[in-house]
C-alpha cells in the first residue's frame, strides 16, 4: 500500500470540497475500499472519511417513509426495531449479509455508493423504490437507488458527490422478499440475487450478481434477454437457470414469509 | 494464572483439561513469530514469476533499487555469494530459494526486495520487470507421466535416503518417484472373478489456509544464525539450513513459538533457507511475512487421478483390487514422493483383499508444489476407494455397510502389505457410525425439490515410519515439573497432553507442568509435528522421561537415606548442602519398522493406524444441486483418549477442513497454468453456516497397547471418510455419481439434468 492522505472534514461542504480531486475517495466503513487499497487495485492519495459528518441516524419520515442516514452501519439498520416492524425484508436480507463483523463497520452510503452487483440491498432498495439524497457542490439532489447504477462497480455519482440519505417508501400492503443463491460457502458473494416486491398484481423484480448491475425485469422472462457472463460461481448457462429458480421461489417467499 | 505444584488428586490422563495456553490465547499475549520485531530488522517481499515455465531472458531490478528506503534488491546470483547450491527440500533437493535460469510455476520466487518499511518493499517488488522465454508445460499429473514437456531436466533426490538412491540423475522424466506393491496376483484373479468393476475418479489442488500465513525471521552473527519462525519441524529446519551452509549443528538455532494453524503447511522447510541465506547475505535480520494470498504459491495439496478396479466374488467378496494413482505435486517434490509412497500402500483401503496391486506415481507438473495436508494424502485415496467400494456395493445390490463388514480388515488378520493388522478397531468405528445414523431404521428422503440421502465412509491411515523423538524432563527442587519437548502446539493442544503425561506420570497437576517450546538450543530432536505422530512418539518420549525422572528421585532419596515421601529440597540440602537443582529424566522413542520389499511387502508397516469413520446425512437441491449437511457424525478409533475435549475437537476440526475439501474449496487454474482465485474472495473455506447443524464426533472404547497411556494420534482421523460419504449419499438422495471433487452444485445439478 503507497502512503496517503486521511482528511477527517467536520462538515458535508468540506467533504465535497475535499473530494474535488481524480486521487481523492470517500471513506465511510472502508470494508471494501482497504481490500482494494490492500490488493493493489486502487491507490488513492487522499481518503476523504465521512465519520464526523453525523449522517447516522434512523428516522420515520411524515409519510411514513423510513429515512436512514448514509453514515448508519448496517449493524444497525439490522437491529433496528422500526425497520425490522415497517420493512422486514430489510432486516431479513441483512442478517445474511457478509457477517457481522463487516456489518458493524460497513455504512449503508458506502454500501450503495460502491456499485458491485454481488451486494445485497442495491436490488432489494431499488425494488422497494427507495430514493437517495445525494449531496454536491451545487446542492442537494434526489435520484431512485435505481437510478444510481451505470456498470459493474460503475454508478452515477459525480466524484464530489456524497449519497447522505436513503428514504424507503412506507410498505403498506406491499410485500417483499430478497433471496440470494450462493455456489460455493454459504457466505460466499452471490451467484444470483433476487428483489421482489409485490403489490396487489404489480410486480417489482430485480436482480443482481448475475449481471453488472442491478436489472429491473417487466417479467420472469426477461430473464432469457438479460447479459450474464460465465465466472467462479458457474457457467453463464447455470447462473441464468439458478436466476429463474430464485425469482420463483423470492416471488413465493414474499407472499409466504418463511419466518 | 495461578499454576501451583501439588499433588494430584486424581488422574491427569483422560482428563477434559482445558488447553494450557488458552489464557494466554484469549489475552492476545501468546507468541507469534507475526509479532517478532528485532532492532535493524529488513522485511522481505517476493517477486514472483508470471509464467508457469520459462526461461528468465532478463530481469532488471534497477527501478526497484533506486525507490527510497530500499535496502537491497536479491536475485539468485547474490544468494549463490553466501551458498553456492540454492537448492532444499526433505525428500529431494530440487527447489532454489530463488528461481536460477528457470522459473517452473506461475508464483515462483524470483527476487527479494529488502527494505525496513514492509509497504516500501512491496512497492518496490511491483516496479522488478522479467522477461521470460516460455518453454511448454504440463499440468495435469496423468499427461506428466508421457509428456514432452519436462519440469526437470535431472532428478536430485537428497542422498540421505537410500531408497531413493536409483532416482539420481535420471533424465527426461517427471515421475520423481514410483512405488508399487504386489500381493498375489490381481490380473489373474481379475480374470476368474465373478464381477468386475472399475471407476477412475479425481481430487482438486488445494490449500491449507493457516489463519497465519508463514512467517520466518533469521538474525546471525558471524558464526551462528537464529531463525524464529512458524515451523511444524524445527529440528529438520536445523539439520538442512546446516546442510546448506555446510556449517555444524550447533550453530544454527531455530525457534518456535506458537503455531496460528500448520496443518502440513509449515513442515521441512519453507521459507527459513531463503531468509536465512537474506540474513547472512545483509548482515541484518530479515524478515517476511507472507500475505494468505501468497500461500497460494508456496505449499498445496496434492491433486490425485486414482483408477481402481475391483474384483468381487459370488458370495460378495473382494478377491482383487488394483489401484493405479498419480499424485500432481507440482513444480518441486517437497513431501510428495513419500506421500506416494506411505500413503499408497493403504489405497487398496482396510478391506481384507487376497490379492492387490498397487501403482503410486509422484508426478512433477508444472503447478504450485504440493505436499502434506491433513491426512498426508489419504483423504485422497478413500475418496476414491469409498466411492468405489460404494458403488460396487450397489450395483451388487447389497447393502454398503453390509458389504464393507463382510470385507473388512480386522485385527489379527493380514494388511496387504503382510502386515498383521493390530489395535485397529476398524469394525468397531464402521459399526457405530452405523449405528449412530440408524442405517436399519427407515429414511425420511424428502419430498419436491428437496432430496435427502445419506452415506458412509471408512477409511485407515497407517503413522508415517521411521520416525524418532526424544524429550527432558527435569524436577525442580520444588516439585515442579518442565518438559523439553520440540512438538510444535499449533492448535491442536500437543503442549495440553504432553502435560498431562508427564503429569500423570510424577503426581501433579497438568496444569502446573511447564512445556518448553521448541528451541533447538533447549529441546531435544524430534522428526517434526506431523501426520498424527507426536502424542504417540513425542507421548511416549516424555512418558519415558517422566519415568526416568521420578525413578532417579526415587533413587536419590533412599541413598541419601530419605523415606519417600520426603521433600526434595530436604534431599538436596543433605547431599549437596543447598537446596537448589533438578532432576533430569531422559528418553528417546524410536518405534520398530521394516522397510518394504521389492515388492512393497513388510512385516512391520507403521507404529500403528489410525480408523475413522463418517456418516451424513445431507438435502439436496434439485433445482440447483446444492448440498446441506444435516447431520454429520464422525467416529474414530484415537485408542484410549489423553484429553477427551480435546479429542472432540480435533475431531469435529478435521471433518469441517475437508468439507471444505469437499464442497467449495478448488484452485483454478486456466490454460496457461494462471491461478485465477488467489483470495478468500474467491477460494471459499468453510463460514459458521456450512457447518452441519447437527454432528456428532465419537471415540469406540480401543487401546493402542504401545501408545502411552493406550493412545494414538487423532489430528487426521476424521479427514478420511468426509467425502466420500457426502458423495455417496448425493448418490443415494438423486441417483447422481460424482466422480471428481469437488462436488459443486453445477456439477449435481447438471448430473441431474443428464440423467433425466
Amino acid at each position: 500500500m503507497q502512503p496517503f492522505e486521511f482528511a477527517e472534514p467536520k462538515t458535508l461542504r468540506e467533504a465535497i470540497a475535499l473530494l474535488d480531486t481524480e486521487m481523492a475517495r470517500p471513506f465511510s466503513g472502508g470494508t471494501a475500499l482497504m481490500l482494494m487499497m490492500k490488493a493493489g487495485v486502487l491507490h488513492p492519495e487522499r481518503l476523504v472519511s465521512l465519520g464526523k459528518l453525523g449522517l447516522d441516524k434512523i428516522e420515520i419520515g411524515p409519510a411514513g417513509e423510513l429515512r436512514i442516514g448514509s453514515m448508519v452501519s448496517l449493524r444497525k439498520i439490522e437491529t433496528s426495531e422500526a425497520v425490522r416492524r415497517g420493512w422486514p425484508a430489510i432486516s431479513r436480507t441483512l442478517l445474511r449479509l457478509s457477517n457481522v463483523r463487516v456489518r458493524n463497520v460497513a455504512r449503508l452510503g458506502g454500501h450503495l455508493a460502491h456499485g458491485d452487483p454481488h451486494t445485497d440491498l442495491p436490488p432489494l432498495l431499488s425494488a422497494l423504490g427507495a430514493v437517495a439524497t445525494i449531496a454536491g457542490p451545487a446542492g442537494e439532489r434526489r435520484a431512485a437507488v435505481e437510478s444510481l447504477y451505470a456498470g459493474y462497480l460503475e454508478t452515477t455519482l459525480a466524484r464530489n458527490e456524497l449519497i447522505v440519505r436513503v428514504d424507503v417508501p412506507a410498505m403498506g400492503k406491499k410485500q417483499a422478499a430478497y433471496l440470494k443463491c450462493t455456489t460455493r460457502s454459504v457466505d460466499d458473494w452471490p451467484a444470483v440475487g433476487v428483489a421482489v416486491v409485490l403489490d396487489g398484481d404489480q410486480q417489482t423484480i430485480f436482480v443482481s450478481a448475475a449481471t453488472d448491475k442491478p436489472m429491473r425485469l417487466a417479467s420472469v422472462d426477461e430473464v432469457e434477454q438479460l447479459n450474464i457472463e460465465g465466472d467462479l460461481h458457474g457457467s453463464a448457462a447455470y447462473k441464468r437457470h439458478l436466476m429463474r429458480v430464485y425469482v420463483k421461489r423470492a416471488i413465493h417467499e414474499a407472499r409466504h414469509p418463511s419466518r | 494464572m495461578k499454576r501451583a505444584t501439588h499433588p494430584a488428586e486424581t488422574g491427569q490422563v483422560g482428563r477434559a483439561v482445558p488447553r494450557l495456553e488458552s489464557w494466554l490465547k484469549v489475552t492476545g499475549r501468546a507468541e507469534y513469530v507475526h509479532n517478532l520485531r528485532l532492532p535493524g530488522m529488513l522485511y522481505g517481499k517476493i517477486f514472483r514469476s508470471t509464467v508457469s515455465h520459462g526461461r528468465i531472458k532478463r530481469l532488471d531490478v534497477s527501478a526497484a533499487q533506486a525507490v527510497g528506503g530500499v535496502h537491497r534488491v536479491v536475485v539468485a546470483a547474490d544468494l549463490m555469494t553466501v551458498v553456492p547450491d540454492l537448492h532444499f527440500g526433505p525428500a529431494f533437493h530440487d527447489q532454489p530459494m530463488l528461481a536460477i535460469d528457470k522459473v517452473r510455476y506461475v508464483g515462483e520466487p524470483v527476487a527479494v526486495v529488502l527494505a525496513s518499511d514492509p509497504h516500501v518493499a512491496e512497492e518496490a517488488a511491483h516496479l522488478i520487470v522479467a522477461e521470460y522465454e516460455p518453454l511448454a508445460a504440463v499440468y495435469d499429473e496423468v499427461e506428466a507421466m508421457t509428456s514432452k514437456a519436462v519440469v526437470h531436466d535431472e532428478l536430485k533426490p537428497a542422498g540421505t535416503f537410500p531408497d531413493l538412491k536409483h532416482l539420481k540423475g535420471k533424465k527426461n522424466t517427471n515421475i520423481a518417484l514410483d512405488f508399487h506393491l504386489r500381493r498375489g496376483d490381481a490380473a489373474a484373479a481379475m480374470k476368474v472373478a465373478h464381477r468386475v468393476f472399475e471407476h477412475r475418479f479425481r481430487t482438486q489442488q488445494v490449500m491449507h489456509t493457516p489463519l497465519e500465513p508463514l512467517v520466518s525471521v533469521a538474525e546471525c552473527t558471524e558464526d551462528t544464525i537464529t531463525l524464529h519462525t512458524a515451523s511444524q519441524s524445527p529440528s529438520f529446519v536445523r539439520i538442512e539450513i546446516a546442510r546448506l551452509l555446510g556449517w555444524p549443528e550447533n550453530r544454527v538455532r531455530v525457534r518456535v513459538p506458537f503455531l496460528g494453524g500448520g496443518f502440513g503447511a509449515k513442515l521441512y522447510i519453507k521459507l527459513e533457507a531463503l531468509v536465512g541465506v537474506l540474513s547472512l547475505l545483509v548482515k541484518k535480520p530479515v524478515k517476511i511475512s507472507l500475505t494468505m494470498e501468497e500461500q497460494f504459491f508456496h505449499i498445496t495439496k496434492h491433486a490425485t487421478t486414482f483408477r481402481i478396479k475391483s474384483g468381487v466374488d459370488r458370495d460378495g467378496r473382494i478377491v482383487a483390487r488394483e489401484c493405479e494413482v498419480w499424485w500432481n505435486g507440482g513444480a518441486y517434490a517437497d513431501i510428495g514422493p513419500r506421500v506416494t509412497q506411505k500413503s499408497g500402500f493403504t489405497a487398496p483401503g482396510p478391506y481384507e483383499i487376497e490379492h492387490v496391486a498397487v501403482d503410486s506415481y509422484a508426478l512433477y507438473t508444472n503447478l504450485p508444489p504440493a505436499g502434506a495436508l491433513r491426512g498426508f494424502g489419504i483423504p485422497q485415496l478413500v475418496w476414491a476407494y469409498e466411492s468405489h467400494t460404494d458403488m460396487v456395493a450397489r450395483e451388487l445390490g447389497a447393502d454398503p455397510v453390509e458389504f464393507r463388514l463382510k470385507n473388512i480388515l480386522r485385527d489379527g488378520r493380514p494388511h496387504a502389505t503382510g502386515t498383521i493388522m493390530r489395535d485397529a478397531a476398524t469394525d468397531k468405528v464402521l459399526e457405530r457410525t452405523a449405528q449412530l445414523l440408524d442405517w436399519k431404521k427407515p429414511f425420511d428422503r424428502g419430498s419436491g425439490s428437496v432430496r435427502r440421502g445419506r452415506g458412509i465412509a471408512v477409511g485407515f491411515k497407517a503413522c508415517v515410519a521411521p520416525t524418532t523423538s526424544f524429550a527432558l524432563v527435569s524436577v525442580n527442587v520444588d516439585g515442579s515439573v518442565t518438559v523439553y519437548c520440540s512438538t510444535v502446539d499449533m492448535g491442536q493442544g500437543s503442549d495440553t497432553a504432553m502435560a498431562q503425561i508427564a503429569a500423570e506420570v510424577l503426581s501433579v497437576t497438568a496444569e502446573s507442568v511447564k512445556v518448553v517450546h521448541s528451541d533447538t538450543d533447549v529441546t531435544p530432536y524430534d522428526m517434526a509435528t506431523l501426520g498424527s505422530r507426536s502424542l504417540f512418539h513425542m507421548g511416549n518420549a516424555v512418558k519415558l522421561a517422566a519415568e526416568d525422572a521420578r525413578d532417579k528421585v526415587a533413587a536419590l532419596k533412599r541413598e541419601a537415606g530419605f523415606p519417600q515421601d520426603a521433600t526434595l529440597k530436604d534431599v538436596f540440602k543433605k547431599k549437596y548442602g543447598m537446596q537448589a537443582g533438578n532432576v533430569l529424566g531422559q528418553a528417546s522413542f524410536v518405534p520398530g519398522y521394516t522397510s518394504p520389499d521389492a515388492n512393497g511387502l513388510t512385516d512391520n508397516a507403521t507404529p500403528f493406524w489410525m480408523v475413522g469413520a463418517t456418516g451424513v446425512e445431507i438435502e439436496v437441491d434439485t433445482e440447483t444441486g446444492r448440498v446441506r449437511i444435516t447431520r454429520l457424525v464422525n467416529v474414530a478409533d484415537v485408542g484410549t483418549p489423553i484429553n477427551p475435549k480435546i479429542v472432540e475437537t480435533q475431531l469435529s476440526g478435521a471433518a469441517i477442513m475437508q468439507i471444505g475439501f469437499t464442497l467449495t474449496e478448488k484452485m483454478e487454474f486456466d490454460a496457461e497454468g494462471q491461478l485465477r482465485n488467489a483470495s478468500l474472495a474467491e477460494y471459499k473455506i468453510p463460514g459458521f453456516h456450512d457447518i452441519p447443524e447437527r454432528m456428532t464426533n465419537e471415540t469406540v472404547e480401543a487401546e493402542q497397547r504401545s501408545g502411552p497411556f493406550g493412545a494414538k494420534g487423532v489430528g487426521e482421523t476424521s479427514t478420511f471418510g468426509v467425502s466420500p460419504a457426502i458423495a455417496n449419499a448425493v448418490h443415494d438422495a438423486v441417483g447422481v455419481r460424482i466422480t471428481s471433487l469437488p462436488l459443486t452444485p453445477e456439477t449435481i445439478f447438471m448430473k441431474l439434468q443428464e440423467s433425466k
